[in-house]
């Protein structure tokens, strides 16, 4: 059986979770605890280890998601999760513009580990106040070439497409 | 919708260059305690700048600034009631009253005070809206000013590392330039020092190695590069480390080589859920 990762990553409370529950055909296996530190402003269960979902492609080959921790203390987690991956999806809170400078330190992170396929994918599209993908991208100062995606992690379809558009540009890297 | 923040998390800097890349027009609203500011663009540049204190019409502005006399002033407001939405800064060129370079030169100087003194707000609450134009009224630019000039100048008056270190967490990191960086420097004016750094900026040499090839201290090259930045005339990236290697003498850094036949397996069964 060959497995295969994507990693979904972002700040604290931009989706993560949702989007592995979204798409995934196994319950999420999540280690949610009570936040400890600032996020509990946010949200009072974040995720401190990781999200882990599932999706069988054939009788050989399975993908697996994994959601990387937001908070800062569990930094060491992104190396572990980042090595072998196919792709990344960072997935940003586009209704908090306090969560940008975050978002560009994790970007920051994974590119300087490797150069990953990734995507960008505009959270939470459905609330009023949300930037818009293009306003997100030159908020983050993300080149052209990097695609920035309008996202909903309830939305099954809208997550569908995330993974769809990532798929498309490790395509453009895999060989024949 | 609006777009909406706190300038502590989205600085003014980095709000500009947005509205500039983004060739937005519309109003960006500031407020803290009981200041209020209020900037408008015209497809990424500047027309007018008020503040609470100090929101007057064109005409009063002038009068004070000793360009138009309280009569011609009169005779202005007066002919501009019979106009149709008409600015005001256009009417006072028309009627003769004032130039178009001196009422520039006047309004510039005016506006960009307004806007240097916004650079030194640490924190308070940001709202754009989009579309929003000034009344005819308000002091106008005749043209309208590219934001790089502010942004550098606003940039010249920070003096704390932390901001800096937002943008530039390291003195490794390597500056390079972006595509046509000339280009969007036509509407910048560089000091000498500014200049020095800008001429040394390759591609290869770190912040650290051009602080020592200029005699320059780090702070002061990281503070002009974060202008430069800000401004969007070049790019900060960390110097590539070396590789590490695996036991099998395959680069630690390298990403998995997948086939496409697998990437394609994948698509089809994400397409059919």
């Amino acid at each position: 059986m060959q497995t295969v990762k994507m990693v979904i990553s972002g700040a604290v409370n931009a989706g993560k979770t949702e989007f592995i529950k979204t798409i995934s055909e196994i319950e999420v296996v999540s280690t949610e605890r009570r936040a400890t530190d600032d996020t509990r402003l946010i949200k009072k269960e974040t995720t401190v280890a990781m999200d882990f979902g599932r999706i069988a492609i054939g009788d050989d080959l399975v993908l697996h998601l994994f959601g990387t921790p937001g908070q800062k203390r569990f930094d060491f987690m992104w190396e572990i999760l980042s090595e072998g991956m196919l792709g990344l999806v960072i997935l940003v809170d586009s209704t908090r513009p306090e969560t940008f400078r975050e978002t560009n330190r994790i970007i920051d992170f994974f590119m300087s580990y490797r150069e990953t396929p990734y995507v960008v994918a505009a959270n939470k599209q459905d609330r009023p106040n949300a930037w818009s993908p293009e306003e997100l991208r030159l908020a983050l100062r993300l080149p052209a070439h990097i695609k920035v995606l309008p996202c909903m992690a309830t939305d099954r379809e809208s997550v569908k497409n995330v993974l769809l558009e990532l798929l498309d540009v490790i395509m453009q890297r895999s060989e024949d | 919708m609006p777009l909406v923040g706190n300038i502590r998390d989205f600085g003014l800097s980095d709000f500009l260059y947005l509205v500039d890349r983004g060739y937005k027009t519309g109003c960006l609203h500031l407020s803290r305690t009981d200041e209020m500011a209020s900037l408008y663009f015209e497809k990424g540049k500047l027309l007018t700048a008020t503040r609470k204190d100090d929101n007057v019409p064109l005409t009063d502005l002038l009068v004070r600034k000793g360009k138009l006399t309280p009569v011609q002033a009169e005779q202005a407001a007066q002919a501009h009631q019979n106009q149709n939405g008409a600015s005001m800064s256009q009417l006072v060129i028309d009627l003769n009253l004032i130039g178009r370079d001196e009422l520039q030169r006047v309004l510039q100087q005016h506006i960009e005070e307004s806007v240097y003194a916004l650079f030194g707000w640490h924190e308070g609450e940001f709202r754009f809206e989009q579309g929003q134009r000034p009344e005819p009224t308000a002091p106008i630019m005749p043209m309208p000013l590219p934001v790089e000039h502010l942004i550098m100048e606003g940039v010249r008056r920070i003096d704390e590392w932390g901001r800096i270190k937002d943008r530039i967490p390291s003195t490794d990191m390597v500056v390079k330039f972006i595509e046509q960086p000339i280009e969007r420097a036509k509407g910048i004016n560089l000091a000498a020092d500014e200049w020095r750094v800008f001429a040394r900026i390759n591609g290869k040499d770190t912040l650290a190695e051009i602080a020592r090839k200029t005699g320059m201290s780090e702070f002061d090259v990281c503070r002009i590069v974060y202008g430069f930045l800000t401004a969007g005339l070049v790019d900060v990236i960390r110097k590539p480390a070396p590789v590490p290697m695996l036991a099998t003498g395959r680069p630690l850094a390298e990403a998995p080589r997948i086939k496409k036949s697998l990437v394609t397996r994948i698509i089809n069964r994400i397409r059919g859920m």
